[in-house]
């Protein structure tokens, strides 16, 4: 039994510790947010926060989010009120939506550290969140749009 | 209000899927908590009304409209209900939205794909809407005993001024859906639009954005196992052996088997390609576990040698040999070459080509190629099944469920009316789900096993166990005469295993003389559809070959394919063109001005342009292309769109922007490879998509202004990047490409 | 600053030996180059390490090193730009990870965010260490693109290699992260020596003068 804390609740989970997070969220937990991209971290659909990081919930083993707080995209806000959730809705963001929740994950990790984003900055913290569907200039302007609204109030 | 939102949703998902007992897919707009009863259930279905396939009403006017066409990221969720709710005259937001499920009677064709959706439902919803309306006027008229012609509507209400009367659509539903369906109703005029043409939310935003399960892979059901194939190692091969003793000491292991796809002789239709026969599959408790069983098998594969498949539909019940060969890409590219020296079959001839060659002054002739390309949807293929002797109930991502049905009902021997297929919101698309292989798999894997099963494909099994985009390679030739007047065009393409020639698209049409020819490669890499397969190769290789040809004639790019247009308008060289020109050279002015084209800045950017017109509507780009940090970047484009009436302006722009941004990774980076038989690109971290600082930092869209019937926009912005793309690099770099992807190189050919 | 002022002038006195050293060395084309262990150091260590000068043997063993530093599982985390390397071609990484100030990562791509405590299963997974890093903004210890000279140099140079001195170099051998190349995950090349050669060989051009191959 391996206890996780996720989104502030206490699941005690019946899994190898072995098992990547992604797993454990979306097959036992049924949170399924969190989307299975490619499985070696290289498409960021599976970012989770790790104690604030985001970290890639399909190499990440369950031992290692044992005594850390797990936020998935279910938990990031109650009520789609984060910034970045209210901005991806004004400016309609998503098209087919899978890679969204990887992305909006990665995003409030830069939010949180750089209140005042560059352009570059974006490039250099969505780098790893590939969409398929081409949304970046969008992203990258939602995420502008969220760093406005979080230094308005 | 809004606030309740999430946590209605999701218990409104739960409730819907406990009342249609098998998991229906409901999704509501953000506004259903409007009309919520405090205890936040779902309204009981009992209560709507059903004007028609599309239309359902409750007595407290909240109005539904069904999607007919599932949704993988074009929006059709909402695009598709606007139209209902235009002609249905209701306030938007009023409205509900509900994906339907598979009913070809009541929903039409509900195909998503060949950038159709619009084309196929723009009068159908027209008329759902348009008819449901007239008759909740006539069930008001009935009541209210005045005639019909007194009655106006607005927003969902129907007014009688004579009276004062009025009342909401929810009161004559009821009646209303008694009432015969009225022929000859009248539409509104376009200039009276008031859903259409205006921005709309897509419906599921805030759903996505929270995470709910919207997707297959997100699909529960009490008792469900997971599945997973084990397929061959490369094309080619085939299963000889399996010993499966350890696998199935892994915890949670139930079976592993293995089957077969289609029984010998099974006459496959279009869309039910697929890799692989035989399967060997490994079934458990949690994907992860059954990821760790396979790692566990030991089996043996052998070369498959040539086979034979059974094909109908069109062109008749006949066998075809699929060849047996382990491929490899450098062996493709010779054996392309080789194909392409010899003769071809004519697939269009106007003039007499061979005498404007031979009498040319200048020949240019350009060999272009392009690789297989992957989908990469980032929602690998998988599919949920739960079979029994009785029926079956199948719920995942699916582009086509009338094209998989009847392949279902042959393989599990049950009648259409007991196959119930529900389609899920897909994590891309891009032409992969028309085929309907991994269905059937699950549908026999859960036959098999006595159980619902969900069939998972790992991006592995994705990427190289696809139905790719062909491997492409054409030749152009132009003949000019000693005033560099183009006299003769001849195009001969090929392909493994099929050519991109579009023999009657442009420049056919504005060329005296004029020849294409295609020939074909068998091979067992098996293809199909991919967001514009021929086009965006076609597209790639014909405008550069333009843009090259412009500059050997001294002429400017645009300029030029504007008098080979305008020679296309007033003189047409041949039948069967297939293009309109005026639209066509609309979109090149219309690029040429929101770009500045002879503009002052122009000297910062390399500039590449492009237009093309396929699967009904007209794009052109212009791109600007920098070199950054010693690599080609694309700073900023400029699109110009002719799809007729835009249905959301909002959403059409993502739309094409995602097509620029698409096109632009796809021609730099995107390439599939063989060696021996096995896919060298498995997952991301060698297929190279394209990331955010690769994406363009600007992509102005522009969408010609007209009053006709709107076509599609999936794939018609995509093919023009790559020709942009590549006129672009030649400004940038002093080279032209003309080997797909331009920016990775494989040894031993002609990069450039 | 009296120990600085020692360490100068001790060094420029060994700089001369060497120099002369040089001389009578020139005929194999090597120029030599000395470690600057202070007299503290010396007498810091224990008598078996007290550097015998050998500048055939330093040369050659650093030869050895340099084969290992410059192979992909050393060098891709020691780049010359601020973006680590990938592959046995050393490619620039996916999706371009920055060092940010600290060399564990920007943002949301921070390097233990898809590098985990142990290597990840599977081909094509993220190689894995607890402290899994780049050289930090302020001392990026570059390999790419090095010579074996210019490496040399700047792996002694206590300016440039986090303060270490010859006992702390010599324990760098043992480094966790350093180790981790020796275990770099299913699918992926180990360096040409194995991690007891390297440490011997390590050692012993240390140990020997730490000498370096002239640039060619």
């Amino acid at each position: 039994m391996i206890t996780l804390n996720i989104n502030k609740k206490t699941h005690r989970v019946d899994a190898d510790p072995n098992t990547p997070l992604l797993w454990v969220l979306r097959d036992i937990i049924g949170l399924v947010g969190t989307k299975y991209g490619c499985g070696v971290a290289q498409c960021g659909a599976c970012v989770v926060h790790l104690d604030g990081e985001a970290v890639r919930s399909c190499v990440t083993k369950i031992s290692r989010a044992q005594g850390k707080k797990v936020v998935t995209i279910e938990g990031l806000s109650e009520t789609n009120s984060h910034p970045l959730q209210k901005a991806w809705l004004d400016l309609d963001v998503s098209q087919c939506g899978y890679c969204q929740a990887g992305q909006i994950m990665s995003a409030a990790v830069l939010l949180r550290e750089n209140k005042n984003p560059s352009e570059q900055d974006i490039d250099d913290a969505m780098a790893g969140n590939i969409c398929r569907c081409g949304t970046y200039l969008r992203i990258r302007e939602a995420i502008q749009l969220a760093a406005k609204d979080q230094k308005n109030g | 209000m809004e606030k309740n939102n999430t946590d209605y949703s999701r218990r409104a998902f739960l409730r819907a899927s406990a009342l249609a007992g098998g998991g229906l897919m409901i999704h509501f707009s953000s506004l259903a908590s409007l009309v919520l009863p405090k205890n936040g259930e779902a309204v009981v279905s009992e209560q709507w009304s059903e004007l028609n396939g599309y239309i359902k009403i409750t007595p407290d006017n909240l109005i539904k409209l069904i999607c007919p066409n599932p949704e993988f990221g074009q929006n059709v969720m909402t695009s598709l209900p606007m139209i209902v709710a235009e002609e249905l005259d209701v306030d938007w937001k009023q409205v509900v939205v509900e994906m339907g499920p598979h009913d070809n009677v009541k929903l039409g064709s509900q195909f998503t794909g060949g950038s159709n959706s619009m084309r196929m439902y723009w009068r159908p919803l027209r008329e759902a809407g348009a008819t449901a309306r007239q008759m909740l006027m006539q069930a008001a008229a009935q009541s209210w005993e005045v005639v019909l012609e007194d009655l106006t509507t607005k927003a969902g209400i129907i007014y009688h001024e004579k009276s004062g009367k009025k009342g909401s659509y929810g009161e004559f539903a009821s009646k209303a859906a008694g009432i015969a369906v009225p022929k000859g109703v009248k539409f509104k005029a376009v200039k009276d639009f008031s859903v259409v043409r205006s921005s709309r939310k897509n419906v599921e935003g805030a759903k996505i954005i929270s995470g709910k399960p919207l997707f297959g892979l997100d699909y529960t059901h009490p008792g469900m196992q997971i599945a997973m194939i084990q397929h061959p190692p490369a094309f080619g091969m085939k299963l000889k052996s399996f010993d499966a003793s350890q696998a199935l000491k892994m915890p949670g292991i139930k079976d592993v088997f293995s089957m077969k796809l289609y029984e010998d002789g099974f006459e496959q239709g279009g869309f039910d390609v697929r890799s692989f026969n035989e399967l060997l599959v490994v079934v458990g408790k949690t994907t992860w576990e059954v990821m760790n069983a396979r790692k566990k098998l030991v089996v043996e594969w052998m070369p498959a040698g040539d086979t034979k498949n059974t094909v109908g539909g069109r062109g008749g019940k006949r066998e075809v040999v699929v060849p047996g060969e382990l491929e490899d890409t450098d062996a493709q590219h010779t054996k392309m070459r080789e194909y392409a020296a010899k003769p071809a079959q004519q697939l269009r001839k106007d003039g007499d080509p061979e005498t404007a060659f031979k009498n040319a002054a200048q020949i240019i002739e350009r060999t272009y190629t392009a690789p297989f390309l992957a989908h990469n949807c980032m929602e690998p293929m998988n599919f949920f099944a739960h079979v029994t002797a009785e029926k079956a109930l199948l719920v995942g991502p699916l582009q086509a469920p009338g094209w998989t049905e009847p392949t279902l009902m042959k393989v599990l021997n049950l009648p259409a009316d007991k196959i119930e297929i529900q389609m899920t919101r897909m994590g891309g698309g891009f032409g992969r789900r028309a085929y309907g292989h991994y269905l059937v798999e699950a549908a026999l894997i859960s036959r098999k096993v006595k159980a619902p099963v969900k069939l998972i494909y790992t991006r592995e099994d994705d990427t190289t166990y696809g139905i790719y985009r062909p491997m492409y390679t054409a030749t152009y030739r132009a003949a000019l005469d000693a005033d560099k007047k183009l006299i003769g065009f001849h195009l001969k393409g090929g392909g493994i295993p099929e050519h991109a020639v579009h023999a009657n698209r442009f420049p056919a049409g504005a060329i005296d003389n004029y020849l294409a020819e295609g020939w074909q490669i068998a091979s067992n890499i098996t293809v199909g559809a991919f967001r514009a397969p021929g086009s965006n190769f076609a597209a790639a290789a014909e405008q550069s070959f333009l843009d090259e040809l412009a500059e050997a004639m001294g002429k400017d790019p645009i300029d030029f394919r504007l008098e080979l247009l305008k020679r296309a308008k007033d003189k047409p060289v041949g039948r069967n063109n297939d293009y309109n020109a005026d639209r066509y050279a609309a979109v090149l002015q219309l690029v040429k001005e929101k770009s500045d084209w002879n503009g002052a800045d122009h000297g910062k950017y390399s500039r590449g342009v492009a237009a093309y017109f396929c699967h009904s509507s007209y794009a052109a780009h212009v791109v600007d292309m920098v070199i950054r940090d010693g690599q080609p970047y694309v700073e900023r484009v400029f699109s110009a769109v002719d799809c007729g009436i835009v249905i959301n302006p909002d959403a059409a722009a993502n739309m094409v922007q995602g097509a620029v941004v698409d096109g632009i990774g796809n021609s730099l980076y995107g390439g599939l490879t063989h060696k021996a038989g096995v896919v060298e690109e498995s997952n991301f971290h060698k297929y190279r998509i394209i990331r955010m600082h690769e994406a363009p930092k600007k992509i102005e869209v522009t969408f010609v202004q007209n009053e006709i019937d709107p076509t599609g926009l999936g794939e018609p912005p995509f093919p023009p990047v790559f020709g942009a793309v590549a006129s672009a690099l030649y400004k940038a770099t002093g080279k032209r490409f003309y080997q797909q992807p331009f920016l990775l190189t494989r040894p031993g050919l002609p990069s450039a | 600053m009296d120990n600085s002022e020692k360490n100068k002038r001790s060094y420029s006195v060994r700089m001369r030996t060497f120099a002369v050293i040089g001389i009578l060395m020139s005929m194999a084309c090597l120029m030599t180059f000395g470690a600057g262990f202070t007299l503290v150091e010396k007498a810091a260590m224990a008598p078996s390490e007290i550097p015998v000068k050998d500048s055939v043997a330093s040369v050659e063993a650093f030869k050895e090193v340099y084969s290992v530093l410059m192979s992909p599982r050393c060098m891709n985390c020691h780049p010359s730009g601020n973006i680590p390397l990938q592959g046995e071609d050393s490619h620039l990484h996916a999706m371009l990870p920055k060092r940010g100030l600290d060399g564990k990562g920007v943002y949301s791509m921070k390097c233990t965010n898809c590098h985990q405590p142990v290597n990840t299963p599977g081909l094509n997974t993220p190689p894995g260490n607890p402290d899994w890093h780049l050289p930090p903004a302020d001392m990026k210890m570059v390999f790419q693109g090095r010579s074996a000279y210019e490496l040399a140099k700047q792996l002694l140079d206590p300016k440039q290699n986090g303060n270490k001195n010859l006992k702390k170099l010599i324990e760098h051998a043992d480094d966790g992260l350093v180790k981790a190349g020796w275990n770099p995950g299913e699918g992926r090349k180990l360096p040409p020596l194995t991690h007891a050669q390297f440490k011997k060989a390590w050692i012993t051009w240390l140990t020997t003068g730490a000498y370096a191959p002239k640039d060619k």
